[in-house]
């Protein structure tokens, strides 16, 4: 049923929701979206992972109104692209910001391409396996590995900062 | 094992999607290499740092519109037999699910399967922790007499170099809600733990199970439990096991 299936995964669906989509009202309307989409998808549910099945309907929802819209999807950096060397990031002396600083640390994730961001969720907030992910967001694992591992890169370079080299410098 | 592996395989690593082969010879890697653990280290705490953000939940009015709209579509007529029809088809669904878990997980809740589970653990930890041994020594006349005093049981220790397992030391562990003998051998760079204390029921058996990818023999003789567990192929952990059911 509806309310077994999808509504345990309601607070999920919107947390996955607003990091696709940035805001609480879009965020909203996706998820609405996506359970008008479950409903008449629910016949074709074999009772596997609802919660992976769920993503990958509010991920569609979400997907078609952003390719409805002009303004298009940040796109995503070839995956052979090698980003940017983080020079900070080898910095030994550099030191990742110390948690607590949640503004900090969402602006860094705001500004990932979102197909890097939602894989870092899927895997940091909702604690799912590449494989899982893989099935959310319909690409092989091995992409999964490679987003998780430039997001992460990404975020590191972002978050990172010369604190105590700079402190040193007389 | 090179720092250049442990950098490829960084990310896979810290979300525990390698094999236990491939983790384990990273973890050895760490041992060693201070450069590669603050690489993991920096890792996790940006992991930390993404997961201290605020989960958003629902709001209310989101919640209450989804329910009220699943509520009047049910009360559509012609969508209600086709809500019987999804009813039935998830109810299938579901207990094939059900069926697949109970026949297909063996480390599942009940008593036996946890004990499985932990023998594992205890496997895993004795590596990880480099406290494989409390006694190191291929000499089972030393091995033997060490757990004297120890233990309310003396364990049988033999050695199986003349096999290709050598024994290489022991130690003392927890299992089972008492403490338990565990006896290390090796084949190759393979660490074997076979972990030994009374049987609680005398009555024969000999199993063989893969758990997290770890092989574990279990068998019962002369009153005493033996689990036998190594990353080891299970062929020649078959030949371990029979070997030490012969001597």
């Amino acid at each position: 049923m509806f309310e077994e299936i999808v509504l345990p995964h309601l607070d999920a669906a919107f947390n996955y929701a607003r990091w696709l989509t940035k805001y609480d009202a879009e965020a909203e309307d996706v998820v609405q979206d996506a359970c008008v989409r479950a409903m008449r998808f629910l016949p074709s549910f074999r009772g596997e992972d609802a919660r992976a099945w769920l993503f990958t309907i509010v991920r569609n929802a979400w997907y078609s109104r952003v390719t409805r819209r002009p303004v298009a999807v940040d796109p995503l950096p070839s995956d052979n692209a090698v980003d940017a060397p983080t020079d900070e990031a080898l910095d030994p002396e550099a030191r990742l910001l110390q948690q607590g600083d949640v503004a900090r640390v969402r602006e860094a994730l705001d500004a990932l391409p979102v197909d890097f961001r939602e894989v870092i969720v899927l895997r940091e907030i909702e604690g799912m396996s590449y494989k899982e992910i893989a099935e959310v967001v319909q690409v092989p694992i091995g992409t999964v590995m490679s987003r998780i591992a430039r997001a992460r890169d990404r975020l590191a370079a972002a978050l990172t900062v010369p604190l105590r080299s700079m402190e040193r410098v007389p | 094992m090179i720092c250049a592996d442990v950098e490829r395989d960084l990310d896979p690593y810290i979300d525990r999607e390698l094999s236990p082969e491939i983790a384990a010879a990273i973890r050895g890697h760490l041992d060693t290499c201070a450069a590669c653990r603050q690489r993991v280290a920096e890792r996790e705490r940006l992991g930390r740092a993404v997961r201290s953000m605020p989960y958003r939940t629902a709001p209310e009015r989101l919640r209450a519109r989804v329910a009220g709209h699943a509520r009047r579509t049910r009360s559509t007529r012609d969508l209600l037999a086709w809500a019987a029809a999804a009813v039935l088809v998830i109810a299938i669904g579901g207990g094939g699910f059900a069926l697949v878990r109970s026949g297909g997980s063996r480390a599942g809740a009940s008593g036996p399967d946890n004990l499985v589970a932990d023998v594992v653990n205890a496997h895993v930890r004795s590596l990880q922790a480099e406290h494989l041994f409390d006694v190191q020594s291929t000499d089972q006349h030393t091995v033997k007499p060490w757990f004297l005093g120890k233990l309310d049981f003396a364990p049988p220790v033999v050695d199986l170099a003349g096999m290709g397992f050598p024994l290489v030391g022991g130690r003392l562990d927890y299992l089972s809600g008492r403490p338990v003998a565990a006896l290390v051998y090796e084949r190759r760079k393979h660490t074997i733990n076979v972990f030994v204390w009374p049987a609680s029921d005398a009555t024969p058996v000999d199993t063989a199970q893969l758990v997290r990818g770890f092989h574990v023999h279990h068998w019962i003789r002369d009153g005493m439990s033996f689990w036998a567990v190594s990353d080891l192929n299970d062929a020649e952990l078959s030949d371990f096991a029979r070997a030490l059911q012969n001597s």
